[in-house]
């Protein structure tokens, strides 16, 4: 099933760096979680994340053993599948203990199922075998439309649970797609263009919370005792961290429980309080390296496909990793995006493993001439 | 690979690498060069939320009085300032406050870092002082000022306005009420536990506002950064006379203490009593009130201690919660059933040989009346009279028009929860109950009130009401007007006729008239109402509870005659004869109301010569 020429191809540093991410990853969860009151077990939260990895891991295995080329048949149902997710979820959902409107989750009794995150390489698969079927039509702007189509339902969606943030995810994957598949500068800029003469109307359509996160943004000032709140304990940590860190286990903003949703989407606070601007800068080269060898192995690609594979996840990865750090210190606003790989849930880690899964092997299937 | 596509991967590459220089550059600018700032900020200083309570809404009688308000003090509290609670801390806490370091211990443990836990409220000046000097010492512990929940009548209007308590509200109706006022219960909160408290919970509680402040180490506000204030709650603005509910409340006190002290040592003593006076024209509440009360102010902490086994039940509102034998009061009903079945008129007599004897069972009365026609057998409580008139009108009308009269209905008061519905003698009933069929003898007993005949006191007083005004059976209400924060008015009630009683306006007017000679010369009501300038129309009752048992006093009245203002209920259990116990109670407040009016007026014609006579 797998030639040796293809196991010589698979891109070691690659796993590695996912791997590593996703270990440390496990020990910033740890401080940030070991004191919470609500479990008994300091390693609750440590356990059950590797629990996920090791399930990640063997996502990447089993991803691997096929042909990606098969993805390429099966993208359409994948997708379908996903959309009937999404749809069941804003149905069967439930949402956190915090903000049960917030629909996210289908549970199963044994295991929590957040469909968004499953869509994400869903439509990176839809979108780079549409654009791949019409490479050499792209320059007739109507023949972008089922690609805009695919990830406005996804992002209709998603939007609906209500979870902007997510679905802001599905805009990036698609711009970068078209972007690498080559449409013309004049429609790029139309469609951006469009995007923002979109957003008084997605105004009207979002929830308060999501409205007070924004003008936040905008303006520090607003609403302090909320979404303020947490930005400026969240800056506070990082600032307080200075170049070395408080060390391990000794920031008092985590320890304390002064930041909001440590644990998940402002973990990058806990990291940058507790290891310093050295341990930050760490994690920013380690995404850094993930996404250089994601975009290489994506032109060493045997076809389009492949290609936009590999385009596809990286920009997945980069919107979320940009999204979630800025936010964290002050220059994004707060949407409650995962750090890929690092926060605690085990739904993004597992996509995001499969995702990685998804272009190890495009690498390892990769043309055998390179030039 | 297409060279076009190598260039815009490299693009991308590029765009990768400016944001991730961007957020680099403003890490190291934060870390870096702000880093002494935050941590600063981080070491001395920590940003928590505070909760900014709400005042609750007070509340007035119709005359703008204020009946319930908040008054300030002062809550200690404790919180964790992140390593945990230091044993001294607690030892010091323990002797201020004087409560059990376990007590402590138990309140604080596995509470979360940084909010604080209130142990003790509305703290004495004493103690208040001993923290204040000594807070410096122990970290974490704080004194904040609070409102404290003032009820300025005390037992007055205990049941009337309920208390406030922490404490899990198990009710479900009560609960589901309040979901449906669009009220978010949330059991941390201390929320109305009785009468108007717990019923207007949701428009008196207000919205909590918060505070995001700074604390230092030791756990004390150093800066306040934002302020969310609080909505205050709305006002309830009572058809509540508070002057009148004060003397009723002492009346009743008086008589009841009186009647005790005179009590033969093995007779059922009596122990408490319920007056409700409501306007007859409308159904407004004036006054509502059961002797003795729980001093709100007091609740809960002096819930088991003072209360619970006190005698009367000072914990239980009897005057809608609780249901009795009404005796004589109710012989209008029984002369208006007779009148409007044509089974007498008002020139019919019966003749009063002191007893009477039908089928086989001898029937007493309490005097030898000799002949009277219906004005006569109800100033004198003639019980053969109303015997007669019961058996020929049938207990089945009887048990019609008693529901008439909203007696053994439920009289649709909102305003304040839970009253009783009462049992109306009748075939159906017995039927139901014992499975037997009814006797005539016992149609002679509920003729006077008596059998299975059981009411409230505000069943009675709007009974009494509605032969007052001709017969209409308005809502009873408490609560005139809602008031916001702002002054808007949020809800105003409105008088609402719930039945019209299917009675002639001729055969009322007899029973009006008959009522009114209850209080003249020769009539049972005389003596004790004797004082009085105002007309008035009343009934005596004395309902028996059992052989031996000293029998319940009851008054039924309204005044003035012509135009009335008040209609009254009354009663004193085991207080003996209506007109010993219950009459006289009603006396003072007739006497209060009605020479309070005159005092009134003569203000409002004269204002100036008041006030020199003030000087």
């Amino acid at each position: 099933m797998i030639s040796r020429q293809q196991v010589r191809n698979f891109d070691v540093p690659l796993l590695l760096l996912g791997v590593g991410l996703a270990v440390y990853g496990l020990v910033v969860i740890y401080s940030a979680t070991h004191f919470v009151d609500y479990v008994e077990d300091p390693f609750y939260f440590v356990k059950r994340q590797s629990m996920w990895l090791a399930m990640g891991l063997a996502g990447i295995f089993v991803v691997c053993l096929l042909d990606y080329i098969n993805l390429y048949y099966w993208s359409r149902y994948i997708y379908l599948f996903a959309a009937l997710l999404l749809v069941l979820v804003l149905i069967f959902g439930e949402g956190t203990a915090r903000d049960p409107d917030i629909l996210r989750w289908i549970r199963l009794g044994f295991i929590d199922v957040q469909p968004s995150e499953y869509a994400k390489p869903a439509l990176i698969l839809m979108v780079a075998k549409y654009l791949s079927d019409k490479q050499k039509y792209l320059g007739n702007f109507w023949n972008l439309l089922p690609a805009f189509l695919y990830t406005l339902i996804f992002m209709g969606l998603i939007f609906l649970q209500p979870d902007l943030g997510t679905s802001l995810v599905f805009a990036a994957i698609l711009l970068g797609c078209l972007l690498v598949a080559g449409i013309k500068r004049s429609h790029l800029m139309a469609i951006i263009g469009a995007g923002i003469a979109f957003i008084p109307v997605l105004w009207q359509f979002m929830g308060s919370g999501q409205k007070a996160r924004l003008l936040v943004f905008i303006d520090r000032s607003h609403d302090p005792l909320g979404a303020g709140y947490q930005l400026l304990q969240s800056i506070i940590a990082v600032g307080s961290g200075g170049p070395w860190g408080r060390g391990m286990l000794e920031g008092p903003q985590v320890q304390g429980g002064f930041i909001p949703e440590q644990h998940t989407d402002f973990i990058f606070s806990v990291l940058a309080e507790e290891l310093g601007l050295i341990g930050a800068i760490l994690l920013l080269l380690m995404f850094f390296f993930l996404i250089y060898r994601i975009l290489w192995i994506g032109t060493q690609a045997k076809d389009t496909f492949g290609t936009l594979i590999c385009t596809g996840v990286a920009v997945m990865l980069v919107f979320q990793v940009v999204v979630n750090v800025g936010m964290a210190i002050g220059v994004m606003p707060i949407t409650g995006l995962p750090l890929p790989f690092f926060s605690y849930g085990g739904n993004a880690l597992l996509a995001n493993f499969l995702s990685l899964g998804l272009v190890l092997n495009v690498g390892m299937r990769r043309q055998k001439i390179q030039f | 690979m297409q060279k076009n596509v190598l260039a815009r991967f490299k693009l991308l590459l590029i765009m990768v690498m400016a944001c991730f220089i961007l957020l680099a550059g403003r890490l190291a600018h934060l870390q870096v060069l702000e880093h002494d700032h935050y941590r600063d900020r981080a070491d001395h200083n920590r940003i928590t939320r505070f909760p900014d309570p709400a005042p609750r809404g007070k509340m007035y009688d119709r005359e703008g009085e204020v009946l319930v308000t908040n008054r300030p003090g002062f809550v200690v509290s404790v919180m964790d300032m992140g390593d945990g609670f230091d044993p001294e801390t607690v030892s010091f806490l323990s002797d201020t406050l004087e409560m059990d370091e376990e007590e402590i211990w138990e309140r604080i443990r596995g509470q979360s870092r940084f909010m604080p836990v209130k142990l003790q409220e509305d703290v004495s000046d004493e103690v208040r002082v001993k923290i204040a000097e000594q807070q410096w010492k122990y970290s974490g512990v704080s004194i904040d000022a609070q409102y404290v929940r003032d009820y300025k009548y005390r037992e007055t209007g205990g049941h009337l306005f309920g208390y406030i308590s922490g404490g899990i509200i198990e009710n479900q109706a009560v609960l589901d009420r309040w979901e449906e006022m669009g009220y978010d219960y949330d059991n941390r909160h201390v929320v109305g536990q009785d009468g108007l408290e717990i019923n207007w919970e949701p428009f008196l509680r207000g919205k909590e506002g918060e505070q995001l402040v700074e604390i230092n180490r030791m756990g004390q506000k150093v800066a306040e950064l934002d302020h969310r204030k609080p909505e205050p709650g709305h006002d309830l603005h009572l058809t509540l006379d508070a002057g009148l509910q004060e003397a009723a409340y002492q009346a009743l006190e008086e008589k009841i203490e009186k009647l005790q002290e005179e009590a033969d040592e093995d007779e059922e003593k009596p122990w408490q009593g319920s007056v409700v006076i409501l306007d007859p024209n409308s159904g407004a509440v004036l006054a509502m009130v059961k002797y003795p009360a729980y001093d709100p102010n007091l609740m809960p902490e002096k819930y088991m201690e003072k209360y619970f086994n006190a005698p009367g039940s000072p914990l239980y509102f009897d005057a809608i919660k609780q249901t009795y034998p009404i005796g004589s009061t109710y012989k209008p009903v029984t002369g208006i059933t007779a009148l409007e079945e044509g089974a007498i008129s008002d020139s019919t007599t019966f003749h009063c040989a002191g007893a009477m004897e039908r089928a086989g069972i001898t029937k007493r009365c309490l005097g030898v009346h000799g002949h009277s026609n219906i004005y006569r057998a109800m100033a004198v409580s003639c019980n053969i009279f109303f015997y007669n008139t019961g058996l020929e009108a049938g207990i089945d009308a009887l048990s019609h028009y008693t529901q008439e009269f909203g007696l053994g209905k439920y009289t649709g008061m909102n305003d304040i929860r839970g009253e009783k519905r009462g049992t109306v003698a009748s075939r159906e009933y017995k039927e139901r109950r014992f499975g037997e069929r009814w006797y005539p003898s016992e149609t002679m007993d509920a003729a006077i009130g008596q059998t299975f005949h059981e009411f409230t006191p505000l069943q009675m007083a709007v009974y009494v009401s509605m032969i007052a005004n001709g017969g209409v059976h308005y809502r009873p209400y408490l609560v005139q007007e809602i008031i916001d924060g702002d002054g808007g008015t949020v809800m105003e009630a409105e008088k609402e006729v719930m039945h019209q009683a299917g009675v002639s306006e001729e055969n009322l007017e007899i029973i009006q008239e008959s009522m009114n000679l209850v209080t003249e010369p020769g009539g049972t009501g005389y003596y004790p109402l004797h004082e009085l300038e105002v007309e008035v129309a009343a009934k005596t009752g004395t309902a028996q509870v059992g052989r031996g048992i000293t029998p319940h006093g009851l008054f039924v009245s309204y005044a003035p005659y012509e135009e009335p203002e008040l209609a009254v209920a009354a009663i004193i259990e085991h207080g003996s004869y209506g007109s010993t116990s219950a009459a006289p109670v009603v006396n003072d407040i007739f006497e209060y109301y009605f020479s309070e009016d005159e005092q009134n007026g003569e203000e409002g014609e004269s204002s100036e010569e008041g006030e020199e006579q003030d000087d």
